[in-house]
């Protein structure tokens, strides 16, 4: 997070973290198809020619507070394969909040547990303490075969304290629910860090809602959760 | 996180000393509209649109620092009104106004006219006091101000003649010349430029597009370079590190045995000098029984002795205790000597040898024990290793230019008709205390450290060894020798193998 007074500007980075074809890229144009134009920047991505990411994509998010403050939220993918794992860390340094984009399928699993570990020591690596930086897990491909089931997933649940989510991102489902707690959680990381609401007078409701007015959130449950003020688990 | 200014550290809980090290990446810096445009590229593309629509373009940074300047037509106006001291000072007005002046329909600013419905992304309209007017129009990237673009001056299409506010301001001012100069100004309706305007702002954004994206890849492609370097100059101090360790821990091996070898060599000496003095009689007759006992004990403490010798020889050299000093050898009169000290044992075993000198004598320099331990320990092994009725040959060649070496050098080589070395273990037998056949009921003594004590003397003189074997046909030692020695060298520990991190359970 920047928190930049002068200019009056607070810019928030997530970024989608995951192995190789997991769906981070999906994720990200799925948010931009779904975000009016003046409410976003341009969707940047650099693939290759077999669709793969080579650096990291881009979208930028913004709006502006009741208390005049531009908000930037930047949301950034890593390139999934194995050989990229230092510009991972590049894209990874400073991050408010990590959405952990995994395969379902049960043949993904080591892979999933590999980029998780990989995840932790690139935290470690770039300073960043893994244990207060927010991540979300998203079980990205809920509709192929040989998926690990409702039950598996709430194992995965209780595992740990990351939200799961389960998500067809080609469909946009689960999508924005998966922004919506990453953004939660770092929301309120953000706020411990440097008082939003006492210093700026953003809350997290009115952040949330800013971040969401500009997105078709239909079919979604975050128009729930806003109105409630809760979230995923 | 940081906050205060652009270029703030980042202040997490829990920093890692690696974070100062770093300036804070691309991804996170603000960027300005010169970082992401080309400018020479840029500079064309403004020059053919000025050119076009015969209008002036000027684009400029939020610091106001100019990117584009192309003008067109007004140079001989402007500079006309310019020459006049309160066309100087207005002149100078206008243009701060429409360089720094709020984006804003304030100080003198106001909408420009347009078609109803037309979007305007902040475009605003500022006169001139000579009637000419200007266009500016914000740019826009994600929601932040990067700069402006100034279109004009241009001649509004409804201006007829030179407005009151010019004559009334510049006395003195040929109203003719005025005219003929304003007449090369582009004159259409501000509607028209309007849309040119927008029309080049949608190019610019295709610009700053592409712009950003090169700008941004090739950054990051460098900060992972740079961070891919890091990681092996990281893993190079580990390396380095464990090296140390490692000889460290090879040292101290090499000194404790060399120790014990001190001490076991002491008391041998006694064993066998006790039982020299009892076999030669010295303490009285002894009886047949006695004396066949007595040279057991005396042959077994010798073959220990030899051991305990080489095993001292290994551990001074890895201690890097031994000094080698060089001095002139005949190498001739070298083999010839070392050759007759394994002459008994080749004759027990009815063994041809043969040895092959060149005519002329090798005259080198190096240590005459050494090289004498290297050939006596290569002649012997060949005889341990040749069964009964076979054959050794020798051979020495003249000094002559060696390319292994890229220096002077000779060769000795010793060839045997043995038992030969399997192919899977030719790299091994140069280890210390490495045993081809390391069973304990195997057929030929020793302890392995010969070949170990030849290749460290070898490589101490700057030389290599080699071997050639086929199992059952024989084995071929060729030892290459430079003439002039190098200073001796410290030897190299083996690698460990670091245990693979516990892997994470998570899903």
């Amino acid at each position: 997070m920047q928190l930049n007074h002068a200019q009056r500007e607070l810019t928030v980075k997530v970024v989608y973290y995951g192995p190789g074809l997991s769906g981070k890229t999906t994720n990200l144009q799925m948010i931009h198809a779904r975000t009016a134009g003046e409410g976003r920047g341009k969707l940047l991505t650099v693939e290759t020619h077999d669709d793969r990411t080579l650096f990291f994509d881009l979208l930028p998010v913004f709006f502006h507070t009741k208390g005049g403050y531009t908000v930037k939220v930047k949301l950034f993918t890593v390139p999934g394969q194995v050989i990229h794992n230092a510009t991972r860390r590049v894209v990874l340094q400073n991050a408010d909040g990590v959405a952990f984009i995994a395969d379902s399928r049960r043949t993904a699993s080591q892979e999933n547990n590999q980029y998780w570990g990989n995840l932790q020591d690139n935290m470690r690596e770039n300073g960043l303490n893994a244990a207060q930086v927010p991540v979300v897990i998203q079980f990205n491909k809920r509709d192929l075969p040989d998926t690990k089931t409702d039950a598996e997933l709430e194992e995965t649940r209780a595992r740990g304290k990351e939200p799961v989510i389960g998500a067809v991102a080609i469909r946009g489902e689960g999508v924005l629910e998966t922004l919506y707690a990453v953004l939660q959680l770092a929301y309120r990381k953000m706020d411990e860090q440097a008082g939003l609401g006492r210093n700026i007078g953003l809350g997290e409701a009115e952040f949330l809602k800013l971040v969401f007015a500009r997105m078709d959130t239909g079919g979604t449950h975050i128009a729930d959760w806003l109105a409630s003020g809760g979230g995923p688990r | 996180m940081s906050e205060g200014g652009d270029s703030g550290r980042p202040r997490h809980g829990e920093s890692a000393p690696r974070l100062d090290e770093r300036p804070l990446s691309v991804l996170e810096r603000r960027l300005t509209l010169g970082d992401m445009l080309d400018t020479a590229t840029f500079a064309e593309l403004v020059k053919s649109f000025a050119e076009l629509y015969k209008l002036g373009v000027k684009v400029f940074d939020d610091k106001g620092n100019r990117l584009a300047d192309m003008k067109s037509g007004n140079g001989d106006f402007c500079g006309y009104v310019f020459s006049f001291p309160e066309g100087k000072r207005c002149c100078t007005q206008t243009v701060a106004r429409v360089k720094d002046g709020p984006l804003a329909t304030t100080q003198n600013a106001r909408a420009p006219q347009a078609p109803a419905g037309t979007k305007l992304h902040g475009m605003i309209a500022v006169p001139c006091f000579t009637g000419l007017r200007y266009l500016v129009l914000p740019i826009l990237w994600e929601g932040d101000v990067l700069g402006r673009v100034v279109f004009g001056p241009f001649t509004p299409d409804e201006m007829g003649d030179v407005p009151p506010s010019l004559t009334d301001l510049t006395p003195g001012l040929d109203l003719a010349q005025a005219q003929s100069y304003l007449a090369k100004i582009r004159r259409a309706p501000e509607s028209t430029i309007v849309k040119v305007l927008l029309h080049f702002a949608q190019l610019l954004e295709t610009l700053v597009a592409a712009g950003q994206k090169t700008f941004l890849t090739s950054q990051v492609h460098i900060e992972a370079t740079l961070e891919s370097n890091r990681d092996l100059e990281a893993q190079n101090r580990r390396l380095e590190q464990m090296n140390l360790q490692l000889k460290d821990m090879d040292r101290l091996k090499s000194s404790f045995l060399a120790t014990v070898s001190h001490e076991l060599r002491t008391p041998l000496t006694s064993i066998i000098g006790y039982s020299e003095m009892l076999s030669e009689g010295l303490v009285g007759p002894l009886n047949q029984e006695q004396t066949e006992y007595v040279k057991t004990i005396m042959d077994k403490g010798d073959t220990l002795l030899k051991l305990i010798s080489s095993i001292l020889d290994v551990t001074q050299i890895e201690a890097g205790k031994v000094r080698l000093s060089f001095e002139p050898i005949s190498v001739n009169d070298l083999v010839t000597s070392a050759l007759s000290s394994i002459k008994p044992q080749a004759q027990k075993k009815g063994l041809t040898v043969d040895l092959k000198l060149p005519s002329r004598a090798v005259e080198v320099r190096g240590d005459r024990e050494k090289l004498r331990q290297v050939m006596v320990n290569l002649l012997s092994n060949a005889v341990k290793f040749t069964p009964k009725g076979g054959w050794v040959q020798v051979l020495v060649t003249e000094a002559k230019f060696q390319p292994e070496l890229d220096a002077d050098g000779w060769r000795f080589v010793v060839q045997d008709s043995g038992v030969g070395v399997p192919s899977d273990q030719l790299e091994k037998i140069f280890q210390s205390f490495y045993q081809v056949d390391n069973s304990s009921t195997r057929e030929f003594g020793g302890a392995g450290l010969g070949l170990a004590i030849v290749k460290s003397y070898v490589e101490g003189h700057g030389g290599t060894v080699r071997v050639q074997s086929e199992l059952g046909q024989g084995s071929r030692f060729e030892v290459v020798l430079p003439v002039q020695p190098p200073p001796p060298r410290a030897l190299i520990a083996p690698p460990l193998s670091e245990a693979p991190p516990a892997p994470v359970e998570r899903f």
